[in-house]
């Protein structure tokens, strides 16, 4: 009797969750014929994709469980479908290529241990590094150690530096947030003409460095914040750090954080009618903030070096695919990933070798590549992206405002 | 008093009550701190995403269906995690519990994808109320809340199902002896336990968003308003959650944002140090 009631439960709990089937990844890319069929159209465009040999690895460490695991999601899925359309084209040096991914756990011990895991494999060629600056500050160490050329994803000044000063096998495939940061804050001031900044953001690392920088922009125009409210990662219930901000009664509000607070700072600072504009960091041009608070999201403004209905044709060709493939709409954490697989191909391709010195001498000479989301340069290896956008939502739409350039110092 | 900061303390505050209140009635029936409880509030939430956006049924019954889903969780938690274990250490039943913490979240992102999603509101659009602008979102939560705690407390204060509980709850081989089935009795404990919490989710999810690790950080504040509350009492979970809420709110507004989760720690020493027992708890002395 007793085994019969405990099958019952499990088989009403199995179907009550078998009938969600909400996660529409496996099924989409199974169903699709478009998935399915995309390489082998490809491949009869290129004149076929006669691929040989062992395939050329390139290893790739991020966030699949855990608190950022969102990342991790958006990544694996481009992975998937860059793999598929590289080897669909020919391959690298007419061998396939074989993405093989480690979890960091989001966390930078995480980070560390899936990139030693993936550097103790003699023929992987080339690793991307983990989600966040953080996780690649953190790895930066096993990178001299493993001399292996790496593609760090995180965006902040620091890595920059760290690419740039300390780790020439290091390569900072993003647009610094100094650029970035310093864009939206000079179309807020010089653009919208806005004299008053409230600022509020996450404490966690790369926000806070983003709020940081957000201020030293702000000081360029003699403007000090009217009060900087900061929150700790976790936060629901934001009412008592906009009270604060509603009290000094700013012209506009700077924002730094992620996609989740991003929405949720949005929706719950229109409710208590605050309708000042604000001016955000990339979470709040991306499409899951703009899913989720909806029509709370008209006169948001972002800075950011990804949307999904971007004018870049590769990118546009991209966003497409994935939207096909997954049913969702591509979000940055895919598209950078996108870019820096084929940035990581492309060297492969011009060192004519997967020797892994060979592969860090020939990433140098990438000049003016073109991504899908902007033009890459890395003569020298921090922020090796060049380009962004400040972005205006509108009716639910990230509408580009103005194009973000800056040529690299050298 | 700021009104504003008032309604979102209580709401907050009802929330981590239901928790609470979800977490006593596991302690008082096994004695077992459910680690996991927050998770309950995930599922739950995720549970009610799956029948009003994916199936379509509207919000009402769609919280009363992830409601009814959550017993069956709660049940399910209950004999895999917990039954197994009721012989060995406390330590083997907590870590087990803090494992299907893990599972639990891991397996929500697995099913439902690691995007955060939403669901419709209970009630749409705002309240003027003193020049402060409430979501009506807060005050159906707080009432929503309110009905479930009456009808917890009826439930176990009025009903034969209710008596069977808390004499199980109070000496499980006494209750045996006398023909009460203390295997159904505790998981009807768990189930109702998973049922009042997840429903939480599904009223936290159109203005706080749906993910896997939602439940974490509620879970942790719900177990500092028990120890507030006094380890065991109903009454306690729920008072000690409101503590909690308005301590957020008004300490975060007046005090420090940064430091919101430690002013909630500060409350509960200062709790502790008046009466260790916890404002409802009972005090417990050794036999000389």
């Amino acid at each position: 009797m007793k085994k019969k009631l405990a099958f019952l439960l499990a088989a009403t709990l199995l179907l009550g969750v078998a009938g969600c089937g909400a996660k529409e990844e496996p099924a989409v890319k199974e169903e699709t014929p478009a998935a399915v069929e995309a390489p082998e159209a490809e491949e009869e465009e290129s004149g076929g994709a006669d691929l040989s040999g062992d395939p050329i690895k390139i290893g790739f460490t991020t966030v699949l469980t855990g608190d950022r695991s969102l990342e991790g999601e958006y990544g694996s899925n481009a992975v998937a479908l860059v793999e598929e359309e590289i080897n669909a084209a020919g391959g690298v040096l007419g061998r396939p290529i074989e993405i093989v991914i480690e979890d960091a756990l989001g966390t930078d011990v995480g980070a560390v241990n899936a990139y030693r895991k993936l550097a103790a494999d003699e023929d992987i060629a080339l690793i991307i590094g983990s989600d966040s600056s953080n996780d690649n500050i953190a790895i930066s160490g096993s990178v001299l150690e493993a001399k292996i050329p790496t593609i760090a994803q995180g965006s902040s000044p620091k890595l920059t530096a760290v690419c740039d000063d300390e780790n020439p096998y290091m390569f900072q495939i993003r647009t610094s947030d100094a650029t970035l940061c310093e864009a939206l804050v000079k179309y807020a001031v010089e653009e919208k003409g806005l004299k008053t900044f409230a600022v509020i953001h996450d404490t966690e690392s790369a926000s806070s460095d983003q709020a940081r920088l957000f201020t030293e922009a702000l000081a360029k125009y003699d403007i000090e914040p009217t009060v900087v409210v900061p929150f700790t990662t976790g936060t629901k219930d934001f009412s008592s750090h906009l009270v604060q901000i509603q009290n000094t009664q700013p012209d506009a509000v700077i924002a730094a954080m992620f996609h989740t607070e991003a929405a949720i700072v949005v929706q719950q600072m229109r409710a208590m009618g605050m309708e000042m504009p604000i001016f955000g960091s990339n979470a709040f041009g991306d499409p899951i903030t703009i899913g989720l608070a909806g029509e709370y999201m008209n006169n948001v403004f972002s800075v950011t070096a990804w949307v999904p209905n971007t004018p870049n044709e590769k990118g546009a060709a991209f966003s497409q695919k994935y939207t096909d493939t997954y049913g969702v709409e591509c979000a940055q954490s895919a598209a950078k990933i996108y870019d820096m697989v084929y940035i990581a191909c492309e060297a492969i391709e011009r060192a004519g070798t997967t020797d892994r010195e060979a592969v860090r001498e020939a990433m140098t000479t990438i000049d003016g590549y073109e991504g899908a989301i902007t033009t890459y340069d890395c003569r020298t290896n921090g922020a090796c992206g060049r380009g962004g956008l400040v972005v205006e939502v509108v009716d639910k739409v990230p509408t580009i405002r103005e194009d973000v350039y800056a040529e690299k110092d050298l | 008093m700021n009104i504003q900061l008032l309604v979102s303390g209580i709401s907050m505050g009802v929330v981590y009550g239901l928790i609470a209140m979800g977490m006593v009635l596991i302690f008082r029936s096994v004695g077992i701190m459910n680690f996991a409880q927050g998770e309950f509030l995930m599922f739950g939430g995720y549970f009610c995403y799956t029948c009003n956006q994916i199936l379509h049924i509207p919000i009402i019954p769609s919280l009363i269906l992830a409601s009814l889903m959550m017993g069956a969780v709660g049940v399910l938690f209950m004999r895999t995690s917990y039954w197994p274990l009721r012989k060995a250490q406390t330590k083997a039943i907590i870590v087990s519990a803090m494992g299907a913490s893990i599972a639990l979240k891991e397996g929500a992102r697995l099913i439902w994808g690691a995007i955060p999603v939403s669901v419709d509101k209970v009630a749409d659009g705002n309240v003027n109320l003193s020049g402060a602008v409430i979501q009506w979102q807060n005050v159906a939560i707080i009432g929503i809340a309110a009905v479930l705690m009456v009808l917890v407390y009826l439930l176990l204060e009025k009903t034969f199902i209710g008596n069977i509980m808390q004499a199980t709850a109070q000496d499980q081989y006494m209750s045996s002896l006398v023909g009460v089935p203390v295997i159904v009795s505790i998981g009807l404990t768990f189930g109702v336990s998973a049922m009042i919490t997840g429903i939480g989710g599904g009223l936290l999810a159109p203005i706080f968003f749906l993910n896997n690790t939602m439940g974490t950080v509620a879970g942790a504040k719900a177990f500092a308003a028990i120890v507030i509350g006094g380890f065991g009492s109903v009454p306690g979970a729920i008072i000690g959650g409101l503590i909690v809420g308005l301590v957020e709110a008004f300490g975060g507004a007046y005090i420090s944002t940064t430091y919101q989760l430690v002013l909630i720690y500060v409350a509960l020493v200062l709790v502790l140090m008046v009466r260790p027992q916890g404002i409802f708890g009972e005090k417990i002395q050794e036999k000389a």
